[in-house]
């Protein structure tokens, strides 16, 4: 069912933002697979000798050295994982999940996120910068002191940020800063709330009208119609989303991890964690 | 100085041991640890962790006459030593459920118990009408801790004549082995177990979860997308321990026990509260190969203590005997 537990050592923990931390494992076994999008599982019991599998974003991986670090978001008394200090050794699982697909012919990529959720794409930035493609990021945050550090990013992505409070960069949704990129992106991957990932997919439905896009004729191939959840699906999604995992059995079990597809309810472990938004009804939840 | 004395301990003497549980209605299981249902779905998505010729059942997902979506998302929160979930009975329905699994259950080395649910008493008869003669299906388990569409949406579990409804109709619609599942939240799991003992069941089941509310981490809403969830887990076990207690000095019929097992020192204390055999829920999901290392580790557990099975290590604690039911009142209903 599982891809079989490793015992990882816990190589660096940095605190990023109050509540946030990043945590890096030596998990070659992990890291030489990992793509943009999938999760890995930590296996650690609790006081009671419970083991719940918490899912985490893959943040970053090294292949030439095996590190692979995961973004961990909420109070630390809640986590297991925060008991553990820099040389001990946790069982991790994984990869897990379908990872973005990002189109051949895409220079351009647009990733929109909203607070920690930028720990789900930030693995995307760096393979679009390998491939020789620009990264654009808009974070959205309730205020200056919850923003994900600039030094984090590398320094070839445009960092945009917007703030509920105003506090920093555009006051307001990081939803209304999408219109100004949308022409120059050839594909965008989100990660947030239902309610931001709503409005992306509402935003990206509409996107070619507000452009002034007129369709003329056929398009080659456009007969063709990928099934949905395929990787060709996505790589033809102008928006992709990755939604959150938290507790999950990964092996499509448990049924704890459903979200509401066009065509009835999807796992987002097994057909996610990444969708195409034309698979999801997002509005329902927006 | 070590060597010498390992040379000396005698050989602890190896006895024949025989872990089997008869549950009644001709249902043998070779060990007592089952999986409870919910916990590893049909079983078989998750058959290579499961070691299904290691653990004595499995207890399949709550199975409906027809197939049901479940509840909103998200469905699983964590909670201190725990979990809340609200799955809501997603599954495919019965037809599809038999058509697609029991062929692979028949071949199987492991009873296959089908938990089944239903919102009104015909609809659990019919569903076990459905299964007589079906290969692969070696017993039954009622979720009672549904709504009964017929009594305003009030649980099966939590009155005694509900209980007893289901059961007889059940009883008289299959043969098969009958298990029944019971509520920790009823006022009197005792008058529950009572009557559905005298339902015709063969054993009960104890605990389901218990209803329970996590909220989001902005406290504007619940966690849940259906609000309220069953909790589970170590969390759940004190709760289980009582019910079990009081259910296995209460009726003649076997006790399947469960909630928030992680251990074996878990088993071996729902087994002297009075329990035949014990199930693994959550502790399953996120470690699919418990149950089977907890069969071994009984076996063991037994073999270290010279036994030559596990009949004396149920009931021990029973000794205290309660006369009145320790959940009686109104701080107990839902």
């Amino acid at each position: 069912m599982s891809a079989e537990p490793v015992a990882a050592e816990l190589v660096e923990r940095r605190v990023i933002l109050p509540d946030q931390r990043i945590d890096a494992f030596h998990a070659p076994a992990i890291a030489v697979s990992a793509r943009a999008g999938q999760v890995l599982q930590v296996l650690l019991a609790d006081d009671e000798g419970l083991v719940v599998r918490r899912a985490f974003a893959i943040n970053t991986v090294d292949p030439s050295t095996g590190v692979i670090s995961v973004h961990v978001a909420g109070p630390a008394r809640a986590d297991a994982l925060a008991r553990l200090r820099v040389g001990d050794r946790a069982p991790l699982a994984g990869p897990f999940g379908r990872p973005f697909e990002v189109d051949p012919r895409t220079t351009h990529i647009l990733l929109i996120a909203e607070g920690a959720a930028i720990g789900r794409l930030r693995l995307l930035a760096d393979e679009a910068l390998r491939e020789g493609r620009q990264v654009t990021v808009l974070l959205g945050a309730q205020s200056a002191r919850d923003v994900y550090p600039s030094t984090l990013l590398p320094d070839e992505v445009e960092y945009v940020v917007a703030t509920v409070d105003g506090s920093l960069g555009h006051p307001g949704s990081v939803a209304d800063l999408v219109p100004q990129y949308e022409a120059w992106a050839d594909q965008a991957f989100a990660a947030g709330s239902p309610a931001l990932l709503g409005k992306l997919a509402a935003l990206s439905a509409s996107r070619l009208t507000r452009m002034g896009v007129a369709k003329l004729g056929r398009r080659r191939g456009a007969a063709k119609v990928d099934p949905p959840g395929s990787p060709s699906a996505r790589r033809k999604s102008f928006l992709q989303v990755v939604v959150e995992l938290d507790v999950a059995c990964a092996a499509a079990t448990c049924l704890g991890c459903v979200v509401d597809g066009h065509a009835g309810l999807l796992r987002a472990c097994r057909e996610g964690p990444v969708f195409a938004a034309t698979e999801l009804s997002l509005e329902t939840v927006a | 100085m070590g060597g010498s004395g390992e040379a000396l301990a005698a050989p602890v003497p190896s006895v024949p041991l025989d872990l089997s549980v008869d549950l009644g209605s001709g249902l043998f299981l070779r060990n007592p640890i089952l999986v409870a249902s919910g916990a590893l779905g049909y079983g078989i998505e998750a058959e290579d962790d499961l070691a299904p010729e290691r653990i004595g059942a499995l207890v399949t997902r709550g199975t409906t006459l027809r197939g049901r979506t479940g509840n909103p998302a998200p469905r699983m929160a964590r909670t201190p030593a725990g979990l809340l979930n609200a799955i809501g009975l997603h599954n495919p329905g019965l037809a599809a459920v038999l058509e697609r699994f029991a062929e692979q259950w028949a071949r199987w080395p492991l009873p296959v118990i089908l938990n089944l649910a239903a919102d009104n008493v015909g609809e659990f008869a019919e569903m076990a009408r459905r299964l007589e003669g079906v290969l692969g299906i070696a017993g039954v388990e009622l979720n009672l801790s549904c709504p009964n569409a017929n009594r305003g949406g009030t649980l099966f579990a939590l009155e005694a004549d509900s209980a007893a409804a289901v059961t007889t109709a059940v009883r008289r619609a299959t043969a098969l082995p009958l298990l029944v599942k019971l509520s920790p939240a009823a006022p009197d799991p005792r008058a529950v177990a009572r009557a559905v003992a005298d339902s015709g069941a063969d054993a009960i089941s104890a605990v389901n979860t218990l209803p329970g509310l996590v909220l989001a981490a902005d406290r504007s809403r619940p966690a849940l997308g259906a609000a309220y969830g069953g909790l589970s887990g170590p969390a759940l076990r004190p709760i289980a321990l009582r019910v079990v207690h009081e259910i296995a000095t209460s009726v003649r019929i076997p006790v399947v026990a469960m909630g928030g097992v992680t251990t074996l020192s878990d088993v071996l204390d729902f087994l002297a509260v009075g329990a035949q055999a014990v199930a693994v829920g959550t502790a399953a999901i996120g470690d699919p190969g418990l149950p089977a290392r907890l069969a071994d580790e009984l076996e063991d557990e037994c073999q270290a203590r010279g036994l030559s099975s596990h009949l004396s290590l149920i009931g021990t604690a029973q000794g205290h005997r309660p006369g009145n039911p320790s959940a009686r009142g109104a701080e107990y209903r839902p």
